[in-house]
């Protein structure tokens, strides 16, 4: 009898899930990106300016337009950096290296041509009393700042950090030399060797892509298509990079902690000195965290999902799983015991460290409390970046959400408090984000085996 | 029409046939809605995908009044994918009811319980719910001895996903007085949900042994993936996957005997075949296909002319009609009949090594003036000619074309394969005429093969007894006018009407 033919081609097993390989592409790339690039470069541009540029008021005006510049750019890019990043991830996963740039410039064109115009409006309005060439450089600057981030979180997406920090160490290089030489040139001197930095960074960072993926045209719009860019890490970057910063607006903005510097630029000192010092203090545990979920943590991934797609059996693939949850815990526990032997060197030293900078001991206790919102911050870090390898990009929307949220509700509170709060919002805010994250990384790996199977 | 007099007396369920395959069961079922023009029937076609099938093979009787097909594997069927809560106990639920249907009870496998979104048995409960993934896991790890979790998890989906597509099917057909399905599998499955949904009788009949197919297909599957390593597999031992597909189809199977009456099959083999796989002996029955006698006794030669010296085997050349054994008889008839012809009536394209094969032996054996390849024929031209019919066949099941040789006045001579004992010998029982018309051989036998045919093609009285005996037994018991008749029967007896109603006397004729 001619029967049903027996068509049962969904055995094509596998395929479901590659999606969850192209995610492994892209993730890490908070930890390592632009986050800490940018707190390092203000900190070594203040260095840079240290001694060799008499005028301290010039340099401030210099640090706080950078300082300002980086801030903007990285939230305008927040989330087209991910965006950016997950497109170029599956077009290399599809084997086509060769529409990595033409779609790249395709979609720096209609992403960064609002940020122009943008850029332009905010140059006008809100730099009173600044000559035309100051204006037009942090245009330019701000653009350039733009690219930079987009490109590197791409190359740090490829898993390239070594091309990335050399360049880095080139660019900014590069900067504080012409800042150097130009420094005779007062304010503007001093931009446009920053600008001159970061138009070599960029320009080697696009190098590198364009030598690694050939284009074969110039530009395309493919990422138009329906379903090629997966519209959920927009607001995941977008809300990260914003809630990084909004408490430092607001510092900046408030009448009692701020005050003017350049333009409508402002600056708080009592807030920015512990802050970005407290930043400082996160590099030996994110060291440690990168490694943790580089190596340990996508070893047991690709297991996982080797054992899922090959045909393990279901013990093998619960182990694997569980060696999952052992990569992250260490990784979380590794965070916790490294910075917290800094936070108690902090409690006991931190005046004698403030002194021996040369910086006032009167922020020694903020720093702590810094310091403890930023080892915070580290955790929400690496709680989204293990579920931006789950591909959980709308849990990891719906966290930084919260930073945002709780970051922007903290923040004016500790303001309205009073001098002796100031960093508790940000801490409190990092902490209610760490804990929702940390709940939600934990649930995602609970459920890993049922919503790989059952719903992907 | 109201409900309780709906527009269709009989809902064809049909899986992979008609009208869109033309194949042995098309025709029947095309000969008995033609040959049933009182009756209105609807025609639901099971496919796999759209795209496999073309247009129709078949021009539709005017008492085709309703025609629908649904696809089994189509990409649009499933709902999408989202996290679903179940109640407590979920799991004992679909413990509870695959453990029954293992026993052939279908209680709880109803329309509403599978289209209720709340039920455990929904198919987004399956698919998406937690309690189904624990229930999985726990069978595989309990009960399976599949090494591979994924080839595992991704064949107990697609086994199961036909269900509801099969439901929805169920929930929406048109009200009909009976439900008929000339096969389990998926198609009896949909007449087990549609005559329960319905509250109406479902008649199920087998053309052949479904199940049975379905575990050569399946043990031929190339999409069944044996996940086996090197050590493990043991060549005498079927992959576990394929076994569960195997079973998941013999519970089909079983589900349809427990609901259907009555259960028709073509021949006694058959019928005590299903009583083995579990039908109740009491609701089975045999309806032989039936052919136009009227029309083939025309072909007759007169009576008591002798035979022409011509043997034929009428079949396609492939390897399970055992071609090879009838070229061997032909040679050693030769040697007794030395002007015997030997004919192969049928296409030789479905198995050409096989068929080189058989062109070669006739080369080794000097036969060539004795067999021939004939390709495709009309009957009418051949059986004239004719003096005994063959069939050396490996495997059978009802075969018609020794019925139709019977209506033709041509005895056969055939293995001990299906129906051909039957057929030759008779059933034995009083409906049956006596005596023998032609001769049963053992399989793969070219020695008796050959005797049985000699002994018809020589002795005048034993080959006119035999024609008689063929005449009076297709008349008797293989004509289509009785076939059609006894359908007629079985249908009115199970729509539970002993006589046609007035209402479609009227509408039926137009």
């Amino acid at each position: 009898m001619a029967g049903i033919g027996f068509e049962l081609r969904r055995l094509s097993r596998g395929e479901t899930y590659t999606s969850l390989l192209r995610a492994y592409a892209y993730a890490g790339i908070i930890g390592s990106g632009p986050w800490v690039l940018s707190i390092l470069a203000v900190l070594v541009l203040g260095l840079m300016s240290v001694g060799l540029v008499g005028e301290s008021a010039l340099i401030t005006q210099f640090q706080i337009s950078v300082t300002w510049l980086i801030a903007l750019s990285l939230v305008y890019t927040g989330g087209l950096q991910l965006l950016f990043t997950r497109y170029v991830a599956d077009r290399l996963f599809d084997h086509q290296p060769e529409r990595v740039v033409p779609n790249l410039i395709g979609l720096l064109l209609v992403t960064l041509t609002p940020a122009l115009v943008l850029a332009a409006l905010a140059a006008f309005w809100l730099l009173p009393d600044t000559s035309v060439s100051y204006r037009l450089l942090m245009v330019i600057g701000f653009m350039l700042l733009c690219f930079a981030w987009i490109l590197t979180v791409l190359l740090s997406g490829l898993k390239q950090y070594g091309a990335v920090l050399k360049l880095y160490a080139l660019g900014y290089t590069t900067a504080v030399c012409a800042g150097l030489w130009l420094r005779t040139w007062g304010l503007e001197g001093l931009l446009l060797g920053f600008v001159g930095g970061q138009a070599f960074l960029v320009m080697g960072m696009f190098t590198l892509i364009w030598r690694e993926y050939p284009p074969a045209h110039l530009l395309e719009f493919d990422f138009c298509g329906r379903g090629r860019l997966h519209f959920w890490l927009l607001p995941a970057g977008l809300f990260f990079n914003a809630g990084v910063w909004v408490d430092k607006f607001m510092f900046w903005l408030w009448p009692e902690s701020g005050e003017r510097i350049i333009g409508a630029l402002h600056a708080s000192v009592i807030y920015d000195t512990p802050i970005f010092l407290a930043y400082f203090t996160i590099i030996p545990g994110m060291a440690v965290f990168l490694l943790r979920m580089e190596v340990d943590f996508v070893m047991a991934y690709d297991r996982y999902y080797e054992a899922v797609r090959k045909g393990g059996a279901l013990s093998a693939i619960r182990h694997q799983r569980d060696a999952m949850v052992l990569a992250a815990r260490d990784g979380v526990l590794d965070i916790l015991k490294l910075q917290g032997i800094t936070l108690l060197f902090l409690v006991a030293f931190g005046k004698q460290a403030l002194a021996a900078l040369g910086i006032s001991t009167l922020f020694a206790p903020q720093l702590v409390i810094d310091s403890l919102g930023v080892m915070l911050q580290l955790l929400v870090m690496a709680a989204l970046n293990i579920l931006f390898y789950l591909d959980r990009t709308r849990s990891a929307a719906l966290i930084t959400l919260v930073m945002l949220l709780s970051n922007a509700v903290l923040t004016p509170l500790s303001l309205w408090l009073g001098p002796f709060f100031y960093g508790y919002g940000f801490a409190a805010a990092m902490l209610i984000t760490a804990l929702a994250a940390l709940a939600v990384a934990n649930r995602s790996l609970d459920r890993l085996n049922y919503e790989t199977f059952m719903l992907s | 029409m109201s409900q309780t007099d709906p527009a269709i007396d009989v809902t064809l369920l049909l899986e992979g046939t008609y009208p869109y395959i033309k194949g042995g069961v098309s025709s029947w079922v095309h000969q008995i809605v033609s040959g049933l023009p009182e009756l209105r029937f609807a025609v639901i076609f099971l496919g796999s995908r759209r795209e496999d099938y073309g247009p129709r093979q078949y021009d539709l009787p005017a008492n085709v009044v309703h025609i629908e097909g649904h696809f089994l594997f189509g990409d649009d069927a499933r709902p999408p994918s989202k996290a679903v809560r179940l109640g407590d106990g979920a799991r004992a639920v679909m413990a509870d009811i695959h453990q029954a249907l293992r026993g052939g009870d279908s209680d709880n496998l109803s329309v509403n319980n599978l289209l209720d979104p709340q039920s455990a048995l929904s198919e987004r409960a399956f698919l998406y719910s937690e309690e189904a993934w624990d229930y999985i896991c726990h069978q595989y790890e309990t009960v399976a001895s599949e090494p591979s979790f994924v080839d595992y998890f991704w064949s107990v989906r697609n086994l199961h996903a036909p269900l509801w597509v099969l439901a929805r099917a169920a929930a929406k057909l048109p009200p009909s007085r009976l439900f008929f399905s000339p096969s389990t599998g998926y198609a009896g499955l949909l007449g087990v949900l549609a005559a329960q949904h319905q509250q109406r009788r479902l008649v199920l009949m087998e053309h052949g042994i479904y199940t049975k197919e379905r575990r050569i297909d399946l043990m031929n599957a190339q999409w069944i993936r044996d996940s086996r390593n090197i050590l493990q597999r043991d060549p005498t031992e079927v992959s576990y996957l394929r076994e569960l597909w195997v079973r998941f189809f013999e519970v089909v199977g079983r589900l349809a005997y427990q609901a259907a009456d009555p259960i028709i099959s073509l021949f006694e083999h058959a019928r005590s075949q299903q009583v083995r796989d579990g039908a109740p002996a009491d609701r089975t029955r045999i309806i032989p296909n039936g052919v136009d006698v009227g029309r083939l006794a025309r072909v007759r030669r007169p009576p008591g002319e002798a035979p022409p010296p011509v043997i034929c085997l009428l079949g396609r050349v492939v390897s399970i009609k055992d071609i090879k054994t009838f070229i061997r008889a032909a040679a050693t008839l030769r040697e007794k009949i030395p002007d015997l012809q030997a004919w192969i009536v049928g296409p030789e394209d479905e198995d050409p090594a096989y068929s080189a094969e058989c062109h070669d032996l006739v080369q080794v054996l000097d036969l060539q003036q004795t067999v021939s390849f004939l390709g495709f024929r009309r009957i009418d031209d051949i059986f004239p000619q004719v003096g005994v019919l063959v069939l050396s066949s490996i495997s059978e099941g009802l075969p018609l074309s020794v019925i139709e040789g019977f209506a033709a006045g041509i005895p056969a001579v055939a293995t001990d394969v299906g129906a051909c004992a039957e057929l030759i010998n008779g059933r034995g029982d009083h409906n049956d005429v006596p005596g023998r018309a032609g001769r049963v051989v053992g399989l793969a036998d070219p020695a008796a093969l050959a005797a049985a045919c000699l002994e018809l093609l020589s002795d005048s009285d034993t080959y006119h007894n035999a024609v008689a005996t063929a005449i009076a037994r297709v008349e008797t018991l293989y004509g289509r006018d009785r076939m059609l008749a006894a359908f007629a029967e079985v249908f009115r007896g199970a729509m539970g009407d002993e006589s046609p109603r007035a209402s479609y006397q009227r509408t039926g004729a137009h």
